[in-house]
């Protein structure tokens, strides 16, 4: 077919462009009036510093009910603040609300300093200390663990090696399976030098993380978005939720050179968690060794951690007691979307109670 | 004085409304074409327009495009923008005198540049294939019944392009590609900072080798200590209970000698 593939009424396309042009020009006094963008709402306080990491917990408006408290790691790629963005949009604020008492693993930024933090410093240093500091504080043997996306394997791994640390495990946009045929970031990164890579960057610059991931959807990302962008100009709550947004999405930190090298080489690469070979140090991560109940929440329309690479877990693990839950939504969606704020905190809540 | 806030409002104001009415005009059923002007070409007109607000956008932001990690790169030092023709004869002499390496070094660099182009291109042309095949699919659906807006032939171009992307950008063939491509960007600028290195090292500056290897030495250290820290807090604890054991068996050595004696008597 060689027709014109549009029927456009040039008056309406005309009117289309002025209205358009109209928000656009109000556009700037709404955007002058937007008062700093702020996230990581939620009262906290820091129990723990070490290096560029902060163990927070959260202070909910009633004491907590829960007497195991619930740890959050979160992952390396992005600030953990997506759980606590806004006010009406924040997990940690309805996780406390259900009764449980919120920490969280604030990876914090990377510089040169770090670069040659590995895996092992990761996971059987920093969150077995921040693990080793809520025990003590708490005068319990093992924590609840929350792991989210990368941080999530993390504390796979970590319930791995020390499992009688960690009382109930719940994962969310985990992958495990990183080789499923709609994983495009691991396509990506399949043939690619990682050594050279790293040994060039040092730490892998937040920008080429955050390219990567806007090329996942390069059209969707980088334009319509803008483009809707015009439609809430004139609404000033609705801008300062997108610009919320956008401060999360672009202030990310850096990765640590070492770590970035192992989990692209070994997780990405080599799929390694998925075959029991992946190591942490000299130890190899068996996740038959993890036996404790483990929830599994992952996001049905995920574009980064598609569900068929978070759903083989529960063949995986040596728990008995294994629960998948599939939530409508996507990887943000999960945490920041209306029904997550119904749905997600409830469900963990109500899983955790019953163990 | 003029007040510069309400002076930049107004500019940037004008400027939209400029960009705009122009685009608008696009649009207008009243308006001429100009003379020798070819034959319209709505999609085109659209998409400039768009493209046009997106240059807006960056230009409010202030940085590059989203394109910049995987632009083309800066050449190599003392090379401009196009390599001459002859530049393979050039990349395949022998160096030699004084300065020998740098000649070699420099040698590397072009040619790890013009591998890096290569690659570039491959990629443009992936990313034009998935425009085209978008394109094409938007002229198989064709018009629909109604008249619709501006928002959502483009929309529906957006749906269009993305699923291109993605059936390509998960192909045996775009992997390849853009690996391809990292690695050769890797390797220019991993050369790039050779060179960086060795002027520093001339100028009596601490290169980023040096830093490396100081950050290396220091994490080596770092997690030693914190071994041996665990290891002296282990030990500590040993000696406690020790010492417990011990302080536990005096009594009841000293309670069984008394015994004895007692017996004794």
């Amino acid at each position: 077919m060689n027709g014109d593939p549009f029927r456009i009424d040039p008056a309406r396309a005309r009117a289309e462009i002025e209205a358009f042009q109209r928000k656009l020009e109000a556009g700037l006094a709404t955007l002058k009036n937007v008062g700093p963008i702020e996230v990581g709402t939620t009262p906290r306080e820091a129990v723990h510093r070490e290096d560029k990491l902060t163990l927070w917990h959260f202070k909910g408006e009633k004491p907590p009910t829960s007497r195991t408290p619930l740890l959050i790691c979160y992952a390396l790629v992005n600030t953990p603040w997506m759980i606590d963005l806004q006010e009406d949009r924040s997990m940690v604020r309805n996780l406390l609300e259900q009764g449980e008492d919120v920490y969280l693993v604030d990876w914090g930024y990377p510089d040169g300093s770090d670069r040659w933090l590995t895996l092992e410093d990761y996971i059987d240093g920093y969150l077995d200390r921040c693990v080793d500091v809520l025990r003590e504080r708490h005068g319990v043997e093992a924590v609840n663990l929350l792991g989210i996306c990368q941080g999530g394997v993390f504390s796979l791994c970590y319930t791995a090696l020390h499992p009688e640390k960690v009382r109930n495990l719940v994962t969310m946009v985990t992958p495990v399976d990183f080789h499923t045929p709609d994983n495009m970031l691991s396509h990506w990164a399949r043939n690619v030098d990682i050594d050279l890579f790293v040994d060039t960057m040092g730490n892998v610059p937040a920008d080429v993380m955050n390219f990567a991931y806007l090329t996942l959807k390069p059209l969707r990302l980088n334009q319509q978005k803008y483009i809707g962008l015009v439609d809430i100009l004139d609404n000033p709550k609705e801008l300062e939720n997108f610009l919320r947004m956008e401060k999360w999405i672009f202030d990310s930190p850096d990765q640590a050179g070492e770590t970035f090298r192992e989990f692209a080489r070994d997780f990405f690469q080599k799929n390694l968690l998925m075959k029991g070979e992946a190591r942490v140090g000299s130890r190899r991560v068996d996740l038959r060794k993890i036996t404790q109940p483990v929830l599994n929440i992952y996001a049905e329309q995920d574009h980064l951690v598609p569900p068929a690479a978070s759903s083989p877990l529960g063949g995986l693990v040596g728990s008995k007691d294994y629960t998948a839950l599939a939530f409508k939504g996507g990887h943000i969606g999960i945490y920041v979307s209306g029904r997550a704020q119904r749905q997600v905190p409830p469900a963990i809540h109500a899983w955790l109670a019953d163990r | 004085m003029a007040d510069k806030p309400t002076d930049f409002i107004d500019q940037y104001q004008a400027w939209v409304r400029q960009g705009l009415e122009a685009w608008s005009r696009q649009f207008d059923p009243k308006a001429e074409p100009a003379p020798g002007a070819p034959s319209p070409d709505i999609a085109a007109r659209l998409f400039a327009g768009l493209g046009g607000y997106g240059d807006w956008m960056r230009s409010m932001l202030g940085g590059e495009g989203p394109a910049a990690p995987f632009a083309a790169g800066m050449p190599p030092f003392g090379h401009g923008q196009g390599a001459p023709p002859d530049i393979n004869d050039l990349l395949s002499m022998p160096a030699f005198g004084l300065t020998r390496e740098q000649q070699e070094e420099q040698q590397a660099l072009i040619r790890a540049w013009l591998d890096y182009l290569d690659h570039y291109q491959r990629y443009q042309s992936l990313l034009q294939g998935v425009h085209e095949r978008a394109n094409a699919a938007l002229r198989e659906q064709g018009a629909p019944t109604d008249a619709e807006s501006l928002r959502s032939v483009y929309d529906r171009w957006v749906n269009l392009a993305e699923e291109s992307y993605g059936e390509a950008a998960l192909s045996d063939e775009f992997r390849e590609v853009y690996a391809a491509l990292v690695n050769a960007q890797m390797r220019l600028k991993l050369l790039q900072q050779r060179q960086v290195e060795r002027m520093a090292v001339q100028a009596g500056m601490p290169t980023r080798k040096e830093v490396d290897t100081l950050g290396e030495r220091l994490q080596a250290a770092r997690r030693e200590l914190r071994q041996m820290r665990g290891l002296a807090s282990e030990v500590a604890a040993l000696k406690a209970e020790v010492a417990a054991l011990r302080g536990a068996g005096k009594p009841a050595t000293r309670r069984a000698a008394t015994s004895k004696k007692a017996r004794k008597s």
